[in-house]
């Protein structure tokens, strides 16, 4: 994607994929208003960027049962330290 | 014995099996311990956001542990596990199904591995049919809800982009 190298202004955005400049910003909302771009004002510029937020559940998305039980892994070792430190204590 | 395992694993079809590990810093015992209770299991099962509602839990071999899963987004899932063999500390094989007698129902070698001060966890699930993989695979992709709808919506917002392009 266009975006991954960086943030730029629509115009930017509009020259790159060769479409009109009222079309590439519809399209920069659709994808803001999905999560996946968010644009900051810099000085006159409003700059669009990829928003990691809104790409990071896809990416965990796939992969279905591993992800479950690798999160739930995660989570394990979590509470196996707690757990630790609370033996530690006691 | 390390060439017998080894030879299972490698005569386990790919197709068939699902295998998640993970190593971690405490002894064998602890992380043994962590799957045998209630109150430990509770902490822990499910990814971040999940929670989960037991009915009944009896852990040893041919014991069942009825509970209910709470996913983020409010959806309920049915859960039943029974465990066929149970050697402490080093292995835990169940099988894990929505209800008794699951016809779906598939198993699951938990083994731990002590490393130095560390342990490391496996779990190794082999499925009857690689269309009964395929199907639990598909249900666990469907428990993560909200991030299935947000895919949707990305694969929407590309195709969008796409017919952007050319026209």
């Amino acid at each position: 994607m266009l975006l991954r190298a960086g943030e730029r202004p629509v115009t930017e955005v509009a020259v790159e994929l060769g479409m009109s400049q009222p079309r590439a910003s519809k399209h920069l909302r659709v994808l803001r208003e999905v999560g996946l771009v968010r644009v900051r004002g810099a000085g006159k510029q409003r700059l669009y960027g990829l928003d990691a937020r809104g790409l990071r559940p896809i990416h965990e998305w796939t992969g279905g049962f591993e992800r479950f039980w690798a999160e739930s892994f995660d989570r394990l070792d979590t509470y196996v330290q707690d757990l630790k430190r609370t033996r530690q204590e006691e | 014995m390390a060439s017998a395992r080894q030879e299972a694993r490698e005569s386990a079809p790919a197709d068939r099996e699902i295998m998640v590990s993970r190593v971690i810093d405490a002894s064998r015992e602890l992380v043994f311990e962590a799957f045998t209770e209630v109150r430990h299991l509770s902490r822990w099962w499910g990814p971040e956001g999940f929670t989960t509602t037991t009915r009944s839990f009896e852990f040893r071999e041919g014991g069942v542990w009825d509970f209910v899963l709470h996913g983020p987004d409010g959806t309920d899932y049915p859960e039943w596990i029974t465990w066929t063999e149970i050697v402490p500390p080093e292995r835990i094989v169940l099988m894990h199904g929505e209800s008794r007698d699951d016809p779906d129902a598939f198993e699951s070698v938990l083994t731990l591995e002590p490393d130095a001060a560390t342990t490391r966890v496996e779990m190794r699930t082999v499925f009857a049919t690689r269309q009964q993989r395929d199907q639990a695979v598909e249900k666990y992709r469907a428990i993560e809800a909200g991030k299935q709808t947000l895919n949707n919506l990305a694969a929407y917002v590309a195709e969008t982009l796409q017919k952007g392009e050319q026209g």
